[in-house]
């Protein structure tokens, strides 16, 4: 029996729900995206309002329309990203705890845009080289966990024990290359954390192809993806390639999480954690769950954004400190801590 | 049949040509053979040998004899071959409480600073053990450890965000584990800690040994194993943070150490592995420092850069490729299908 076939009917009479679920999600992420485009110090609301209305001063024009708007932009696609990779790994592997940050990936992804940035080979004038190096490295990571996981692959823990060991040498590699070439460390440390600051045009036009291309190529792998999932024999027995199948899920949740990480950096346990909701939210067919999940993702980043933006201008009143920011990925990965911890727990108390 | 030589033989063939290296190689070189005579004269030679490199060597044997030995009891303690200062939050916990004053330009005496690492390692630890619940399944404990430790590290790149460029430049090198112009001030600050952490751990031992029948037997002797097991983890935390407090967390030592000693002492209890834990341990940031210090001259690398790098690969290949015949018929923790086992 295959769940595809029993998922068919389901799908037909959940549709509706589905797309009202679809419906809120996306207006969840505009709201995020205005949230993002007026959360930030020293434009109001009204000033943003009228902004968009055509008029309003210069500098309001240029700050709302050259840097919020793109950083709004990239916060949510590159959310919508790590969502979608996640899914894609966690169901290609079969393994709930796949992750992108804890199958090597993100941090091979760091570790490769960092060693382009620190050889010169790469910067903010060619951004293209970095998100080529980023995917390289991104794929080293994944290839250094297979070989480490060895025979023990399909246990999921094991796994992700294994994950953290090669996060640990990656980052290693990561710290000698950085203090190798030190000048840009300031800049770089964002980047490990996952931030947001200063994205401008220039990053949302290289990200939103890339994107839109992998993003398609993931959907497009949803009926096999969905397969997967049920097993590798039920798979096999319905007719799919398995491994052509996995190995095309891996390439796209690899090129999609180093796309991501190349625009905001390593965005902590929203690869790991947004499919959970989404498979809870939408059910097992990623024919509906895959677009969710992006759609979920944008809406965390773009929301934690917005956050940030809040809570680094509260902390700026509060403290009287001009240059505290408080980057993005600091509140996704507490978030993500937290959430990993009950749901840790919840696990150990159904053994 | 002959005897191979026994173990610590190894350990010291290895030690002593690392340390003549520590000591003798880097600018101005000094050939081993001289080392003496410049020891005890003076000059420019004898001031770098006796004020910089001998500290150094020094620090580096006592930190990674600590982290060696505090690795092994977290490993048996818990009876996870994976469970690491690392993995646990209790690095990160100590690193934090370093750190945080430093970028908050707090100015703090640095006779405190142990005590703040120690309050950061406890919380971190605690907080995890709390969290996964003190008697379940080894994976549950390492995943929820490493969740703990992912909160820490983030709070503690928040910190270096908020930090400034230079500020920056020496946080990141501490965060790493650094042993570079670290002086004799720094290696006596360490005795006092040593004197309390090494009764506690000596007496902590025999309940190892205990630890290691399985919980059930454990209770059957009379051990409260939930007790035991804070108590292992307060030994853990007093050797780890003043060694943090001093050379920041010199990543991986804790694992690779007792994975060495039970290679090279196969079937040993607790106590039989303590000592070579500690040696190892010893030995592997003496055997990292000469790379950190010298490979990339005259840029220093963090010497928990290079520990991370290699300490993880060698360790994990240890705990793979353990020859069956040579491990204990209990399940000694190390022991891959042990771990298996307590799992399900």
């Amino acid at each position: 029996m295959s769940a595809a076939r029993t998922a068919a009917p389901v799908l037909r009479r959940g549709r509706t729900g589905t797309r009202v679920k679809a419906a809120v999600l996306v207006v969840l992420a505009l709201a995020a995206g205005v949230a993002g485009l007026v959360a930030g110090p020293a434009v109001t609301t009204a000033d943003v309002a009228e902004v968009f209305a055509g008029g309003g001063d210069p500098l309001a024009r240029h700050i709302v329309l050259n840097l919020r708007l793109p950083r709004a932009l990239v916060a949510l696609t590159a959310g919508a990203c790590l969502a979608l990779a996640g899914l894609v790994l966690q169901s290609a592997l079969r393994n709930p705890l796949a992750g992108p940050e804890v199958t090597g990936v993100t941090p091979g992804a760091v570790l490769g845009a960092v060693t382009a940035t620190g050889l010169g080979l790469a910067g903010w004038q060619s951004p293209t080289a970095v998100v080529v190096a980023a995917c390289l490295g991104g794929c080293a990571g994944a290839g250094l966990l297979w070989l480490l996981a060895g025979r023990e692959r399909g246990d999921p823990e094991q796994t992700a024990v294994h994950g953290v060991l090669v996060s640990a040498v990656l980052t290693g590699a990561t710290a000698v290359v950085l203090l190798i070439a030190p000048g840009e460390l300031g800049s770089v440390v964002q980047w490990l954390v996952g931030s947001t600051e200063g994205r401008v045009w220039r990053h949302w036009e290289l990200l939103w192809p890339w994107a839109l291309c992998w993003g398609a190529a993931a959907w497009l792998l949803a009926g096999p993806l969905t397969l997967l999932r049920c097993g590798d024999e039920q798979a096999a027995a319905l007719g799919l390639d398995i491994g052509r199948a996995r190995a095309a899920a891996l390439a796209c949740a690899v090129a999609l999480t180093a796309g991501a990480v190349s625009a905001v950096g390593a965005l902590g346990f929203v690869g790991l954690l947004v499919p959970h909701v989404a498979l809870a939210v939408f059910g097992a067919d990623l024919r509906a769950t895959l677009p969710g999940a992006a759609l979920l993702g944008a809406v965390v980043v773009g929301g934690a954004d917005a956050g940030a933006q809040l809570l680094s201008r509260a902390l700026a009143q509060a403290l009287d400190a001009d240059r505290l920011t408080v980057p993005v990925g600091a509140l996704t990965t507490c978030a993500g801590a937290a959430l990993l911890l009950i749901v840790a727990r919840r696990r150990a108390d159904l053994r | 049949m002959r005897r191979p030589p026994a173990p610590w033989l190894w350990l010291l063939a290895v030690a002593l040509p690392c340390a003549v290296a520590a000591l003798s190689l880097g600018t101005p070189y000094v050939p081993a053979h001289r080392l003496p005579q410049v020891l005890g004269g003076d000059g420019l030679a004898s001031v770098v040998v006796g004020e910089l490199r001998l500290p150094r060597l020094v620090l580096a044997l006592v930190a990674g004899a600590c982290l060696g030995a505090a690795g092994l009891v977290l490993q048996e303690a818990l009876r996870n071959p994976l469970a690491v200062p690392e993995m646990l939050g209790v690095s990160s916990g100590a690193a934090l409480g370093v750190a945080a004053p430093l970028v908050l330009s707090l100015s703090v005496p640095l006779a405190v600073q142990p005590f703040l690492a120690l309050a950061g390692a406890a919380l971190g630890g605690l907080l995890t053990l709390a969290a996964a619940g003190l008697g379940r399944s080894p994976s549950a404990v390492l995943l929820t450890g490493a969740a703990v430790a992912a909160a820490l590290q983030a709070a503690l790149l928040v910190l270096m965000v908020l930090a400034d460029q230079l500020d920056l430049q020496l946080i990141y090198r501490y965060l790493l584990g650094s042993l570079s112009a670290r002086t004799w001030d720094d290696v006596t600050g360490l005795w006092p800690w040593l004197a309390v952490a090494l009764p506690a751990l000596v007496l902590c031992v025999p309940v190892l040994g205990v630890l290691r029948l399985g919980d059930d037997d454990a209770r059957a002797l009379g051990v409260r194993v939930g007790r035991a097991r804070v108590a292992a983890l307060g030994v853990t935390v007093l050797l780890i943070a003043p060694v943090v407090a001093v050379c920041g967390p010199v990543a991986w030592v804790g694992f690779l150490a007792p994975h060495l000693a039970r290679r090279l002492r196969p079937g040993a209890d607790a106590a039989g592995l303590l000592g070579y834990a500690a040696a190892c341990g010893a030995v592997v940031v003496v055997c990292a420092d000469l790379p950190a210090r010298l490979l990339l001259a005259p840029v220093e690398t963090p010497v928990g850069a290079w520990t991370a790098l290699f300490g993880v690969p060698v360790g994990v290949a240890l705990l793979k490729w353990r020859t069956p015949e040579r491990s204990s018929p209990a399940p000694a923790p190390g022991d891959r299908a042990a771990l298996r086992k307590a799992e399900r």
